[in-house]
């Protein structure tokens, strides 16, 4: 490789460029698993918060598979995906919880959760006060499905339910996985 | 309700439209970094829970321009220092 090679690569490199690290991955989604994705033609409007986040209490929605070490495992063999959600006690740390997911790399997350899931930066922010609380339960399901349209009405709508009706959450942070 | 997405993947949250996304160029199961960087943590946190209070156009995706070049930089010289990782 010449020195002008390398400076072409360094270039292009999305490590260096700051760029997607994986280009193409909604091309690739639909080319792997035909029908999986949930497609939307225009945009929700706009929910804006009725009061400060200090005097806000949060809530944390992740596709990565977490939950409790003690809760019966999520499946991550079931062809078509696993229609449940898990709620995750938002007072839980690193050592309560375990992941079962295959569809991204969690080595990283197995070493500290926060990785994915920042579940104890949360419980920093709150007890500083930079946030006015956190929902008691927090929520993580396997982000495979083969059947978006069900997938909307069991674990889409069964979240949303929870965190309007249960916890009484006034915003939510995502971490699609 | 007003959410915030943290996002790797660009294209898919262009795709979905969702109402704002704070988006990271880091690899897949790195929405917040790497183990044990607290303080990285915390600024995607921060920036992703400011979206919440400043965002008011739908489909808004800021940028948190942090190179993983530079994650992994920092990573591993928390791993010289004898730190877990």
């Amino acid at each position: 490789m010449t020195a002008a090679d390398k400076t072409i690569m360094s270039a292009v490199d999305p490590r260096d460029a700051g760029t997607q690290l994986r280009p193409g991955l909604w091309q690739t989604i639909n080319e792997r698993y035909p029908g999986s994705m949930i497609r939307k033609e225009s945009f929700v409007p706009q929910a804006r918060l009725a009061k400060p986040l200090a005097a806000s209490r949060l809530t944390l929605v992740s596709s990565c598979g977490v939950h409790l070490k003690s809760d019966q495992h999520l499946d991550v063999c079931h062809p078509f995906g696993d229609f449940r959600f898990m709620r995750v006690p938002s007072r839980a740390k690193h050592d309560d919880l375990i992941i079962h997911q295959l569809k991204y790399p969690h080595d990283d997350a197995d070493l500290d959760i926060n990785v994915i899931f920042p579940i104890e930066r949360l419980q920093e922010l709150c007890q500083e006060g930079r946030l006015g609380g956190l929902t008691p339960n927090f929520f993580s399901f396997i982000g495979y499905s083969m059947d978006p349209e069900k997938f909307e009405r069991t674990v889409a709508a069964g979240i949303a339910e929870a965190v309007v009706r249960e916890e009484r959450a006034d915003c939510a942070l995502l971490a699609p996985a | 309700m007003p959410t915030v997405s943290v996002t790797v993947a660009r294209d898919v949250t262009e795709a979905i439209k969702v109402p704002r996304a704070l988006f990271l160029p880091w690899p897949m199961g790195h929405h917040f970094g790497v183990p044990f960087q607290r303080d990285l943590q915390r600024r995607v946190v921060l920036a992703a829970l400011g979206m919440l209070e400043t965002s008011d156009e739908p489909g808004t995706i800021l940028d948190l321009p942090i190179k993983w070049a530079d994650v992994r930089r920092e990573a591993k010289t928390l791993t010289e220092q004898g730190r877990k990782l």
